[in-house]
């Protein structure tokens, strides 16, 4: 267990921030090179002010139209997305990894409120599972690779939660929580995750053409 | 013969806590974490005879070191100081904070060693 963790949490880890870094600037890359040599056109309407506009808009709750009609999946929403980045960037035992290999600290939270956050991201998966099997509208747009994805991002989370309680075998679920965080971030730049990297651009492109080109709100 | 009997007395009040220092290093379990504020996990559990008979570590400096100048000394070594004596809560230039102390210094040498706990909770045990 020991050879094994020192492998997962040390050259594993190189591999998977490289490919997540790597890949996702890559994926931006080619995303605006797509677009400059098949819709070009589009550079020049793009706006800043329509940009942030959007952005903003949709990054407050019930900010939008769609946000007031799904008022449960609204708050359902950013509460996953909200814990999903903070729990695992301000936890005190990833910043104190940070620290003893780069000498880097930042603020963190106490543990009791990540354990709570991290059953937030939990229960935000299972509530999306739920959504996918039984809403219609959701059912067209799933493909079988969905469910996948979904377990991707669960996995880190239920692990988390596992080792930090130290359940069911603590080196082992400690070892498979780092391998299931390895797995997340390499997948978001090449799943449907990517919806991370693209989404201020969708929604920057969305806002310009509503607003310059409609006259219109994208909101 | 007065002298005599303020001897015996004092060494009498004494002994318990000469006993106390000694045992206290053969029973330590785990290391005392009352020095901090808001402890966020369990105390680090370290049976520090069991671990130096099991790790073969005859020499105290071994963990109780002596930086001078950020310079290892050699052959001095700091078992007769509390790690908090030097360790502060942050870090000091290059003199990591005591929980970093703790942790460099615990796992530094079992990743080298290839032996001993190197995850948060073989060590912070619930």
């Amino acid at each position: 267990m020991h050879d094994l963790y020192q492998f997962v949490s040390g050259p594993l880890a190189w591999v998977a921030f490289i490919l997540f870094v790597g890949g996702s600037l890559y994926r931006m890359i080619a995303m605006l090179v797509e677009v400059k040599k098949k819709e070009p056109f589009i550079f020049t309407y793009m706006s800043l002010k329509y940009s942030l506009r959007s952005i903003v808009h949709w990054m407050t709750p019930f900010a939008t139209y769609n946000w007031r009609r799904k008022p449960v999946l609204t708050v359902v929403t950013f509460a996953f997305h909200i814990c999903l980045f903070v729990s695992p960037i301000f936890l005190l035992a990833h910043v104190t990894l940070w620290d003893e290999s780069w000498d880097i600290s930042w603020w963190t939270l106490p543990d009791g409120v990540a354990d709570v956050m991290t059953l937030i991201v939990i229960a935000g998966c299972v509530f999306f599972l739920l959504r996918r099997l039984t809403q219609p509208e959701v059912q067209f747009v799933t493909f079988p690779s969905d469910y996948f994805i979904l377990a991707i991002v669960a996995a880190p989370f239920v692990t988390g939660f596992l080792a930090y309680h130290q359940w069911f075998g603590y080196p082992m679920v400690m070892v498979l929580h780092v391998l299931a965080g390895e797995v997340m971030l390499v997948a978001i730049p090449f799943t449907r995750l990517s919806h991370m990297i693209y989404s201020p651009f969708t929604r920057a492109y969305m806002g310009s053409e509503f607003g310059v080109i409609r006259k219109s709100k994208d909101f | 013969m007065k002298k005599g009997m303020t001897i015996i007395a004092c060494a009498f009040f004494l002994l318990p806590f000469m006993l106390l220092s000694v045992h206290s290093q053969e029973d330590m379990e785990s290391v005392d974490r009352s020095v901090f504020d808001n402890p966020q996990r369990p105390a680090a559990v370290f049976k520090h005879e069991a671990h130096n008979e099991t790790a073969g570590i005859e020499e105290c400096n071994e963990c109780h070191h002596v930086y001078e100048d950020g310079k290892l000394v050699e052959d001095e070594s700091s078992e007769d100081q509390r790690c908090a004596d030097c360790h502060g809560p942050e870090d000091q230039g290059n003199q990591p904070s005591l929980v970093k102390a703790f942790h460099v210094n615990c796992k530094g040498c079992h990743k080298k060693q290839k032996k001993g706990p190197i995850m948060c909770g073989e060590c912070h045990v619930r």
